[in-house]
């Protein structure tokens, strides 16, 4: 029977619009936005419910620390300040475990580098580095001049199907990002191991910037030498 | 459509090599690869890391988008390109299945189905790897040449020599030292066409029972005197217009002059020594402070034309 209510074409059911009139009321709500409208409604009247039947069945015994540790200032929940936690050795020992944490993560990351590099060579980029002839006379030089720019001119040029390039390009994007990700993780590094110097004992002062005998931009401290028996 | 690459390993296409696939294939790429067919002999190939081939069909090239790999001759006669999932330099392996220092292989299937196997080549690890990736015009060691290779160390890097020489040829490896010179002597029990000495370079003499004449000397010995150790060995073994490919470390011959000038001072001793230095590169990309210096021995004087 369907399928012969299906061979007339059926005339296109039309939404019906907000009237202009209303138009200052947002769009028509359907019967799906009511429903979604309405369950979201009785949900948080439910959630009012069970808070209010918590209330009314509260213990006046109960107790935790938390109630005389903490408290509302102006209705805003304060809990206690945490400053002194932990130790000067404890803060010690949690960040130099960090710093062990970025340095085996910059190990393998240069591991991954050095695994990648042995297989990428770009071999499609120019050589960068210096290439000398040497020659006994004039002629032969001039000579190899016009080998060499012969050589230049005829590169292999062999059709490599597309995703295969598109393999390599990504194998390089890869070493780059990781390239990148072992330099900043080495920068953080180098951070850590200052910081944690700087908390240990010695006195120590940092350099001006007129005494800085190599110039950077980071903070250069100098370290009050200590006579050790 | 056949590029411009005239050098070819016997027995072998020349052109690009390209997985051959016996099931339906898609549309794309299949139509390169008939004309590729056409041009040189297609090689089946099928790219491979270390373990096992991914699926078990090895009758057909590799997944559902056709080949991994292609392989592409380089310049150099012997010395190989594969561009896969990598972009590397690689040579023929003389012995299939078999990784010398944990280097990648890339495994190629031609189309009667025989499996042809290329080898990585590190240039962060090999000094002649890196002055081919540097683009040196002639490294004279072809397939049939006979080299010999001082400075051995552990073979790593003649294990690549013996590739490219191939069956034809010879690699005679010298080295010093005794531990290095154990994996070297258990590099070359696997292949045939690699002799190992364990003697010291600077006397020729002791091993000259061993080594007959050759046709190229590879000197990676990183001595003071290294110019004097390649000139001896030469006086002994290289054949007259026999060439030399001599790597420098900087560092090692004078540590306290900049790098430009020790390159110069060794190229003028080799001059002394009838070794006629044809060009230079310099590695820096991969080693710090490091040359190679490729030349040629006893060379005939050029007649002069008249002018």
């Amino acid at each position: 029977m369907s399928s012969l209510r299906n061979a007339i074409p059926r005339k296109a059911h039309k939404e019906r619009a907000q009237p202009q009139a209303r138009k200052r009321f947002g769009l028509l709500e359907k019967h799906k936005d009511y429903v979604a409208r309405a369950t979201a409604f009785h949900k948080k009247e439910e959630t009012l419910r069970r808070l209010k039947e918590k209330a009314a069945s509260r213990n006046p015994d109960e107790f935790y620390f938390g109630m005389i540790k903490s408290k509302t200032v102006n209705g805003v929940h304060r809990p206690q300040s945490e400053a002194n936690k932990y130790t000067q050795e404890e803060l010690l020992l949690m960040k130099t475990q960090d710093i062990g944490y970025i340095l085996q993560k910059a190990q393998s990351e240069k591991k991954k580098i050095e695994k990648l590099t042995a297989t990428l060579h770009s071999l499609d980029g120019r050589p960068s580095s210096k290439h000398i002839y040497f020659a006994e006379d004039r002629e032969e030089a001039k000579e190899i001049r016009s080998r060499s720019s012969e050589n230049k001119m005829a590169s292999t040029s062999v059709d490599i199907p597309d995703y295969i390039k598109r393999k390599i390009a990504s194998s390089y994007r890869e070493l780059e990002a990781r390239k990148n990700r072992a330099n900043q993780l080495e920068k953080i590094h180098m951070d850590m191991a200052l910081q944690k110097e700087l908390q240990k004992k010695g006195r120590k002062r940092k350099l001006r910037e007129d005494e800085i005998v190599c110039p950077t931009t980071k903070p250069v401290f100098k370290w009050r030498s200590e006579r050790k028996r | 459509m056949r590029p411009s690459m005239s050098r070819g390993v016997a027995g072998h296409g020349r052109g690009a090599f390209r997985a051959q696939n016996n099931a339906g294939r898609g549309g794309r790429g299949g139509g390169a690869f008939r004309a590729q067919n056409n041009a040189g002999r297609g090689l089946g190939v099928r790219g491979r890391g270390r373990g096992g081939g991914r699926g078990g069909a090895n009758g057909r090239g590799g997944m559902r988008g056709g080949n991994k790999a292609v392989i592409i001759p380089h310049r150099h006669e012997g010395v190989f390109i594969a561009k896969s999932k990598d972009d590397a330099l690689v040579t023929k392996s003389m012995v299939p299945g078999d990784s010398v220092y944990n280097e990648k292989r890339i495994t190629v299937q031609n189309e009667d189905g025989a499996k042809v196997e290329y080898r990585v080549w590190n240039p962060f690890r090999s000094k002649l790897g890196a002055a081919i990736q540097e683009g040196i015009d002639n490294i004279w060691i072809a397939p049939g040449a006979r080299v010999l290779y001082l400075g051995a160390a552990s073979g790593t890097s003649v294990s690549h020599v013996s590739d490219i020489v191939g069956p034809t040829g010879v690699v005679y490896a010298v080295e010093f030292s005794q531990r290095s010179g154990r994996d070297l002597v258990n590099m070359a029990k696997k292949r045939a066409n690699v002799i190992p000495i364990i003697e010291d370079a600077r006397h020729p003499s002791k091993y000259r029972m061993l080594v007959g004449m050759v046709d190229v000397i590879f000197s990676d010995v990183a001595q003071p005197d290294q110019a004097r150790i390649l000139a001896l060995n030469a006086a002994y073994f290289l054949k007259t217009g026999g060439h030399f490919v001599l790597s420098i470390k900087a560092n090692c011959i004078d540590s306290t002059l900049p790098a430009g000038k020790v390159y110069d001072s060794e190229v003028d001793r080799l001059r002394a020594d009838l070794l006629k230095p044809a060009e230079m590169v310099t590695l820096d990309r991969f080693e710090r402070d490091h040359a190679c210096v490729v030349g040629s021995y006893r060379v005939p004087k050029k007649q002069k034309t008249a002018a």
